[in-house]
């Protein structure tokens, strides 16, 4: 599962491994409360920014189950770093990837995700050869719901209070995309209603 | 924190308890079956694998840590002959949830026993082990899980497709919950 070149070029992005010297601009967003909620490993100071950027840059490829591939978004136009999109290879037999992102909330509401998040499929799916890809995201987080139903994602799973984050009773939402389905729209979808935003599980 | 149910737990027609070495023969009889097994985690189970597992459910009878499961032999109680079995596991301590299962002899099936068994066992698990949410899984195939699960009052929470491989074919899940308050006011 190799022979990738980087960067990854979509129309307004460069999708490109990190690098030591990208530290001091992960920090300008990796510490906000906002960008924390949803990583694997929450960090809360300086140092952490460090190790961070350090586990990510060497996340370059998906050798085997288990590894992850992390790119960071670099807008092309004057080369600000906007955030990371990753792919994890979380089972091999049954082919099973989960999408990770996150933005710095001063770029958020531009399309970048969309566009990032769609070339990730479509690594994915083409270069990869994964099955299913799925995301997990806060149950309160209307953004990351908009987001995936405009990438062709479904609703698998809406868990009520089913863990504590931080104290307080957790809400998490699952979606997922098929390789074939993948295939199927391919192109991004227009933006339902919002008020079918929050369907019911099927 | 540990629970330590009283047994045996009666319903109108039923009664729960532990299992006893004596419950072999009778857990054989339809856990040896392809049709109950289905849509089971374990393949058909041989006389020698029931004894082993009875042998385990002889103490898995309280909570004491995360991951203890509670199962219990179902019994009728008119004819007190045993109809199927019920678990609950304890699968979080700090967000006190559970999981529950079921399995009953087919004989036995379309009269409501599990239904009636079920309520028993989530008012053990909200009333006497304090869970706040109690959820149950099944294949999407499984009609009568799913289906008993809502009449439960259960809210189908996910609904996964080809997320794994189950017995070398594209898995489809269900995942249904409930929550303490919800299952007050049903
Ligand atoms: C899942 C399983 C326990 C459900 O058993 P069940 O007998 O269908 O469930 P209930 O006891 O709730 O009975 C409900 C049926 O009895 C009928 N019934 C009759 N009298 C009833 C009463 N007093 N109360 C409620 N239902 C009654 C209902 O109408 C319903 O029938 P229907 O399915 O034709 O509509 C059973 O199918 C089973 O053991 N399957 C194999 C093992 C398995 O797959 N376990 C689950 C793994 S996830």
């Amino acid at each position: 599962m190799s022979g990738l070149k980087f960067p990854i070029s979509t129309k307004r992005l460069a999708l490109r491994p990190f690098d030591r010297s990208d530290v001091a601009l992960v920090s300008r967003y990796h510490l906000l409360p906002g960008v924390q909620r949803y990583l694997a490993r929450p960090s809360r100071y300086n140092e952490d920014v460090n190790a961070c950027v350090d586990i990510m840059r060497n996340q370059i490829g998906l050798q085997r189950p288990g590894d992850t591939l992390t790119l960071a978004m670099q807008r092309k136009s004057d080369n600000a770093l906007l955030g990371h999109v990753s792919l994890h290879w979380s089972d091999a037999t049954a082919g099973q990837g989960e999408l990770r992102f996150v933005i710095d909330p001063a770029h958020s509401g531009n399309g970048f995700l969309t566009e990032a998040l769609s070339a990730m499929l479509d690594l994915a799916f083409d270069h990869f050869r994964i099955h299913r890809v799925f995301v997990r995201c806060d149950g309160r987080n209307h953004h990351s719901a908009k987001l995936m139903q405009k990438l062709g994602m479904r609703l698998e799973a809406h868990y009520r209070e089913h863990a504590l984050f931080q104290g307080e009773w957790d809400e998490e939402m699952h979606f997922a995309i098929l390789d074939r389905e993948w295939q199927a729209s391919n192109k991004v979808r227009p933006m339902l209603p919002r008020d079918r935003l929050h369907e019911r599980v099927a | 924190m540990s629970y330590l149910p009283d047994y045996p737990i009666v319903t109108p027609r039923l009664r729960l308890r532990p299992f006893t070495r004596g419950d072999v023969d009778a857990v054989h009889e339809y856990r040896c079956r392809e049709d109950v097994a289905l849509y089971l985690f374990d393949p058909p189970l041989s006389r020698e694998e029931c004894a082993l597992a009875i042998h385990q459910r002889v103490l898995q009878t309280e909570f004491h840590q995360e991951g203890d499961k509670i199962v219990l032999a179902v019994e009728e109680v008119e004819r007190a002959r045993l109809v199927g079995e019920m678990s609950l596991v304890w699968r979080s301590a700090d967000a006190r949830q559970g999981e529950i299962g079921w399995i009953f002899h087919p004989m036995h099936q379309g009269r409501g026993y599990a239904t009636e068994a079920a309520r028993a066992l989530l008012a053990l698990g909200f009333e006497g082990a304090g869970l706040h949410r109690i959820f149950a899984r099944c294949d999407a195939r499984n009609t009568s899980s799913w289906r008993l699960m809502e009449r439960l009052g259960m809210r189908r929470e996910a609904h996964f497709r080809e997320h794994a491989l189950f017995k070398g074919e594209w898995d489809e899940e269900f995942i249904y919950a409930l929550l303490h308050r919800e299952w007050r006011t049903e």
